[in-house]
C-alpha cells in the first residue's frame, strides 16, 4: 500500500448499501453456514465435517466482504503545538514590598522572570509561550516588559477569572492550553477572596490545566487598617446606633490606638484599642445617638502609624440614613365619634406612629355620677399644649372646640400652637359640629395658620356631597389615591359621599394655601366649599378636612366591596405630608450608590415638582458636591425632562465624605443627600500576600509551587499535548483486488469438489 | 346649604330645658348633629324574636346623652344584615328571646365583613337561657361568622371595664354569667355577648316605670347594666383609648 505523505490509516466500508441491508446479508451468510452444518449431521468423520463447514464459512465471509466494499482510508495527521501561559500579577497590591523594607513585589516578580526567562523559553520546543498581565482584566504583555516588572496599576485581583479567560482562548487562539504559570502575591479580592471553596475548586478543576504558581511575598507588611465597618443602612434619630468596626493590625508593636468616628467633620464617637503582638483583628464597637434626621456620611478613622505600608486603608466612610423612629402624633377629639374612632384605629395600627390621644368623654353638662367610679382623667392642658407640644410631630384636632372648656383655658395656649406650627410643626383640623366656624376658630391665633378661613358662626351643611378634586388636588400627594390623574379621579368618584361639610372659605392666593378637594354642591361666597385644604406656613404645615365623615370612605366603602384602601391612603398620605416625610418633598436628589470607588464619578438623579405638584419639566436643576469643610468642590447643571427628572454626574476631587446639595428653579428648599468616596479600593485595603492561596490553587490543579523570596522556578507541569488534526485523506478500496474474487471462486470450487468426492449431493 | 332645624325629640327637649337654665354659663347652645356623626345603633332584625325589649336602646341612648359627651341618635335604626346600608351603623345590637333560624350565607358574609373592617356587635340574650334557646342559637351563628375567633370570657382587667366607668360587677335583668364573652379580631373586641339581658334592665315604659325587676342585685344591678352599656358604647367609639399610657397613673390611683 502506497501511503505517500499519509502517516495513518483506518478501515472503512465504501458500500452504498444501507446498514440494514448489510445486516440482512450477514444473516443470510450465517444461515448458509448453518445449512452446511445441518447437511453434515450424519458425517462421522470430524475432519471432513470441519473442512466443509470451514470452507462454507470462508466463502460466506468473502462474499460479505465483496458486498461491503471494504476500503483503507489513508490519513494525513499533524501534532499541534499547545499554548503555555505565563500570568504576571499587575494589581496595585504588587506595589507593596516583598518583605518589610524590601523591593516591591512587582520588581521582585520582574527579577524572577528575568532570571528564569531562558528556562521558560526552553519550553518553546514543546509549547508556544504566551505572556499575560492580569488584575481585574487579563491582557497580553511583551515578555521584555514582563521581565522588567509590570506596573502595579489594576484596582482588582481576579486570579480565577484570568485563568478562565486565558484557558478559553483570550489570546485569540482556539488551541489548547497545556499549562500556566502564575506569578502573583495571591492577594485575590474576587472569587478567591475567601480562599478555595467547593465551587471555586470545581471551577479550577474544570480548567483542565495544571496551574503552577510562584508566590511573591511571604510576610505581611506593617499595616493598620479599618478592614470592615458593619452598620445598618438607616438609624433612628435620638436612638443609639452602634457601628461595629473591624480593625486589622499587622507587624505592629503593643500600643494604644484611638479610633474616631466623625459625621462630616464633627466627632460623634471614639474608642481606644490596645494592640497586642500576635493578634491581628480587633472588633471596635462605637455608639452614638444621631440628633437630626437626614442622610449623612460618617468616616471611621484609625491613626496612621510610622512605617505603615498603606495609609489609605486607615479610614473608611459610609453613608447612614437617619430617620424618625416614630412620628409622634397628638390627637385631641371633642367627643367620641365614628370619624375619630376610625382615624385613631388607623394611627394606632401604624407601627411608625406614636399616638397620644385625648377624647373629651364628658362635658360639664353631663351627669355621670360619682367621680371615683369613673376612669376619666383631667385633661393636662398645660402639660400638653405648653411643655410637651414641641415633642409632637403633628397635632390633630378632631371635632374639637377650645371654647366649652373655658375653665381649662385652652385659648391661652392657642398662640403657642400657632408658633409651634410656624416653627416647623404640623396641625390638622378635622371637621365636625364643634370645629371650624362652629368652634369660632376665626377669632383665635390659629386662624393665622389654618389653610381655610373658618367663617365663625357658620354651621355645617348637611346632605350627601360628592367631593371633587381641584387642579392642585389632582397632583398633590395628600389626595393621591391612585397613581395617574385618571385613576385618581376615578378613585375619588367611587367613594361614598360625605354627609356634612363645615362651611369655610378658601384663602386668597398668596397665603400659601391650596384647596385640594371641594364640595361642588355646597357654595360659600359663590365658590365650592373647601373639603380638604393644605397650607405651608412658616416652617410648618397645616391641613384642614372640613367634614367629619371621612370614615365613610373606609367603612362604608368596604360594604360596597371596595375595601378601605382609599381611606388608609388618604390619611397616611396626609400624615406623611404633614410631617414632611422626605419622600414627599418637591425636590429629591438620589445618588446612584451611597459610596463610589476612588476616581469614579458620582451619578445623581434629581426629581423636581412644580408648585402644582406636577413634574417640573424643562426647569433648570443643579447639584453641588460640598466637602466636609463646606467648600463646593464640583457643580453640575441639567434641565429636567418630561417626567421632571434630570441626571447629573459630578466628579469628586478625592476620597472623603461629601454632601450633595441640589436646587431647582422655582423650588425654595434645596434637597440634600450624602455620598462617600472610598479612600481605599479592595486592592489597597489589605496589603498582606497570600502564598497559601497560590499553593492551594497549584495543588488543586496538579501544578507545581514555589515562593519568593528564595524560591526557584518550579518543575512546570504540562497537560497531555496529544491533539491530532486531519489534513488530507484518501480511501483505497480492497474489494476490487483480483485475489479477492479469485479466492471466493477457489473456495467455492474446493467445497464443490470435496462434496462430490465425499458423496454429498 | 345650611342645615334645616330638626324636629324636637324628648331628649332635645330635656336638654333644651337644661341649657336654658345654664345658658349664661355655656358658650353656645347644644346643636343637633348629622345622623352620621351621632351614635345610632343598628338594631339587627333576624328571623326570631329580634326585639324583645323595644324601649331598651332608646333608654340607653338617653343615658349616654345624659352621662357622656357621646351624642346618641333619638332611636336605634333597624337593619337587616343582607340589606345595603349595614355599614352606616358601625355599632350593631343583636338581641333575642328564644331560638332563631340560621342566618343565610349572605347574612353571615355581610356581618363578617362589617366586623372585619372595624364594626362592633353587642349581642344581648333576653331569655336568660344557657345552653338552649337564644344562647344556643346565637353561639352557633357567632361561631360561623368568626370561626377563627371563638367566644372567650372578657378578663376583669380588660379595657372594656374602664372605658368610662370603672366596672367591677356585671349588670343586667338577671345574672346568668358574672362575666361577658367576646370575639376579638387583632386584639380588638368585635363581638361582645351578654347572657344577662342588659336590654331588660335598660327597658323603661313611656310612663317612666322600669319594665322588669333586676334580680338578684336589684337597682344596683340595673345601674351596673347602664354603666356596662355606657362602657360598651364608649368601647365601640374609642376602643382601647383608656389603655393609653397617659391614663394608667390616674386609674391606678383611683382604684387603690
Amino acid at each position: 500500500m502506497d501511503g505517500g505523505t499519509f502517516n495513518a490509516w483506518r478501515l472503512t466500508a465504501l458500500t452504498p448499501l444501507p446498514a440494514w441491508a448489510l445486516a440482512l446479508l450477514g444473516v443470510a451468510a450465517l444461515a448458509s453456514i448453518a445449512l452446511a452444518w445441518r447437511g453434515l449431521a450424519g458425517e462421522p468423520r470430524r475432519a471432513r465435517k470441519a473442512a466443509l463447514v470451514a470452507l462454507r464459512a470462508l466463502a460466506a465471509l468473502l462474499a460479505l466482504a465483496l458486498l461491503a466494499e471494504p476500503a483503507l482510508e489513508l490519513l494525513q495527521t499533524a501534532r499541534v503545538r499547545n499554548r503555555f501561559a505565563v500570568l504576571v500579577d499587575a494589581s496595585r497590591s504588587m506595589a507593596f514590598p516583598l518583605e518589610p523594607g524590601g523591593p516591591s513585589r512587582a520588581a521582585a516578580a520582574g527579577a524572577f522572570l528575568r532570571d528564569h526567562r531562558a528556562e521558560l523559553e526552553r519550553l518553546a520546543d514543546r509549547v508556544d509561550l504566551e505572556w499575560y498581565g492580569f488584575g481585574g482584566e487579563v491582557a497580553p504583555v511583551d515578555p521584555a516588559q514582563a521581565v522588567r516588572g509590570l506596573e502595579p496599576a489594576a484596582g482588582r485581583t481576579d486570579l480565577l477569572g484570568a485563568l478562565e479567560a486565558v484557558t478559553s482562548g483570550a489570546g485569540a487562539s482556539s488551541r489548547r492550553l497545556a499549562g500556566a504559570l502564575v506569578v502573583s502575591d495571591g492577594a485575590d479580592n474576587a472569587a478567591l477572596a475567601d480562599g478555595l471553596s467547593g465551587a471555586t475548586r470545581a471551577r479550577l478543576r474544570a480548567l483542565g490545566v495544571p496551574v503552577s504558581a510562584v508566590a511573591v511575598g511571604r510576610s505581611a507588611p506593617r499595616d493598620l487598617a479599618v478592614e470592615r465597618v458593619a452598620v445598618d443602612d438607616f438609624a433612628f434619630v435620638r436612638n443609639t446606633v452602634t457601628v461595629e468596626a473591624t480593625l486589622r493590625a499587622r507587624g505592629l508593636e503593643a500600643q494604644d490606638v484611638r479610633v474616631v468616628l466623625r459625621r462630616e467633620g464633627a466627632v460623634v464617637a471614639q474608642a481606644t484599642v490596645r494592640l497586642e503582638p500576635g493578634k491581628e483583628r480587633y472588633s471596635v464597637p462605637l455608639s452614638f445617638a444621631p440628633d437630626q434626621t437626614g442622610t449623612f456620611v460618617f468616616t471611621l478613622a484609625a491613626p496612621v502609624l510610622p512605617g505603615e505600608a498603606v495609609t489609605e486603608n486607615n479610614q473608611r466612610s459610609f453613608v447612614l440614613r437617619v430617620i424618625r423612629d416614630r412620628v409622634r402624633v397628638l390627637m385631641v377629639a371633642g367627643r367620641p365619634s365614628w370619624d375619630v374612632r376610625f382615624l385613631r384605629g388607623l394611627l394606632k395600627q401604624d407601627p411608625n406612629v406614636d399616638l397620644v390621644s385625648f377624647f373629651i368623654l364628658r362635658t360639664n353638662a353631663d351627669q355621670p355620677g360619682p367621680q371615683e367610679d369613673l376612669s376619666l382623667i383631667p385633661f393636662p392642658v398645660g402639660e400638653i399644649f405648653g411643655e410637651q407640644l414641641r415633642t409632637f410631630d403633628a397635632v390633630l384636632f378632631v371635632d374639637f372646640a377650645y371654647g366649652p372648656y373655658r375653665g381649662l383655658e385652652i385659648d391661652r395656649y392657642l398662640p403657642n400652637l400657632r408658633d409651634y406650627v410656624r416653627g416647623g410643626g404640623a396641625l390638622a383640623m378635622v371637621g365636625g359640629e364643634q370645629s371650624f366656624g362652629d368652634g369660632r376658630y376665626g377669632q383665635t391665633p390659629l386662624a393665622e395658620v389654618l389653610p381655610v378661613a373658618p367663617l365663625d358662626g357658620t354651621s355645617e351643611a348637611e346632605g350627601e356631597f360628592r367631593p371633587r378634586l381641584t387642579a392642585e388636588g389632582k397632583r398633590h400627594p395628600v389626595t393621591a389615591l391612585a397613581p395617574g390623574e385618571g385613576p385618581n379621579e376615578a378613585a375619588w368618584a367611587s367613594l361614598p359621599p360625605v354627609t356634612a361639610v363645615n362651611l369655610t372659605r378658601a384663602l386668597p392666593a398668596g397665603a400659601g394655601a391650596s384647596v385640594l378637594l371641594e364640595a361642588p354642591a355646597v357654595s360659600v361666597g359663590g365658590r365650592a366649599a373647601p373639603l380638604v385644604a393644605v397650607r405651608e406656613v412658616g416652617q410648618g404645615r397645616t391641613l384642614a378636612v372640613a367634614t367629619d365623615a371621612t370614615w365613610r370612605w373606609g367603612f362604608l366603602a368596604a360594604e360596597g366591596g371596595q375595601g378601605n384602601r382609599a381611606y388608609l391612603r388618604f390619611w397616611n398620605g396626609a400624615l406623611r405630608w404633614l410631617v414632611r416625610d422626605p419622600s414627599l418633598g418637591p425636590l429629591q436628589v438620589e445618588p446612584d450608590a451611597p459610596s463610589v470607588e476612588p476616581g469614579a464619578p458620582v451619578g445623581l438623579t434629581v426629581t423636581a415638582r412644580g408648585p402644582d405638584w406636577g413634574p417640573a419639566a424643562g426647569k433648570k436643576v443643579s447639584a453641588d458636591l460640598v466637602s466636609e469643610d463646606g467648600r463646593t468642590v464640583a457643580h453640575g447643571e441639567a434641565v429636567a425632562g418630561e417626567d421632571g427628572t434630570a441626571r447629573i454626574e459630578l466628579v469628586p476631587p478625592g476620597p472623603g465624605a461629601y454632601r450633595v446639595v441640589s436646587r431647582a428653579e422655582g423650588v425654595a428648599d434645596p434637597a440634600s443627600a450624602a455620598v462617600a468616596v472610598r479612600g481605599a479600593g479592595p486592592e489597597d485595603a489589605d496589603a498582606a500576600p497570600r502564598p497559601e492561596l497560590l499553593q492551594a490553587v497549584s495543588e488543586a490543579t496538579g501544578g507545581a509551587y514555589s515562593a519568593l523570596p528564595g524560591g526557584d522556578l518550579p518543575d512546570l507541569a504540562l497537560a497531555d499535548p496529544e491533539v491530532v488534526e486531519i489534513g488530507r485523506r484518501k480511501a483505497v478500496p480492497i474489494w476490487d483486488r483480483w485475489w479477492t474474487l479469485a479466492g471466493l471462486a477457489a473456495v467455492l470450487t474446493a467445497e464443490w469438489v470435496l462434496r462430490r468426492r465425499w458423496g454429498y449431493w | 346649604m345650611p342645615r334645616p332645624s330638626r324636629p324636637t325629640s324628648r331628649r332635645r327637649f330635656l336638654q333644651g330645658a337644661a341649657a336654658a337654665a345654664v345658658a349664661a354659663a355655656l358658650p353656645r347652645g347644644a346643636r343637633a348633629l348629622t345622623p352620621d356623626a351621632m351614635l345610632q345603633i343598628g338594631h339587627v332584625q333576624h328571623g326570631g324574636n329580634w326585639n324583645p325589649r323595644p324601649t331598651a336602646l332608646r333608654r340607653l341612648g338617653w343615658e349616654l346623652g345624659r352621662r357622656t359627651s357621646i351624642e346618641p341618635a333619638a332611636d336605634a335604626a333597624p337593619v337587616r344584615l343582607d340589606r345595603p346600608g349595614l355599614h352606616r351603623h358601625p355599632m350593631l345590637y343583636l338581641a333575642g328571646s328564644g331560638g332563631l333560624p340560621p342566618f343565610s350565607e349572605a347574612e353571615r358574609a355581610a356581618l363578617r365583613r362589617h366586623l372585619m373592617y372595624g364594626g362592633f356587635l353587642l349581642v344581648d340574650s333576653a331569655d336568660a337561657s344557657d345552653g338552649a334557646g337564644f344562647d344556643a342559637a346565637v353561639r352557633r351563628e357567632l361561631a360561623q361568622v368568626l370561626p377563627a375567633s371563638p367566644l372567650q370570657p372578657v378578663a376583669r382587667e380588660h379595657v372594656l371595664h374602664k372605658t368610662f366607668y370603672l366596672l367591677d360587677r356585671q349588670g343586667g335583668r338577671v345574672l346568668v354569667k358574672p362575666w361577658l364573652e367576646a370575639q376579638a379580631i387583632d386584639g380588638r373586641l368585635a363581638v361582645v355577648y351578654s347572657q344577662n339581658d342588659l336590654g331588660g334592665a335598660w327597658a323603661r315604659s313611656e310612663l317612666g316605670d322600669w319594665e322588669y325587676p333586676c334580680t338578684p342585685g336589684g337597682e344596683a344591678q340595673r345601674e351596673a347594666a347602664f354603666r356596662a352599656g355606657v362602657n360598651l358604647a364608649m368601647y365601640a367609639l374609642c376602643t382601647d383609648y383608656k389603655d393609653d399610657a397617659v391614663h394608667l397613673p390616674f386609674i391606678l390611683r383611683r382604684r387603690s
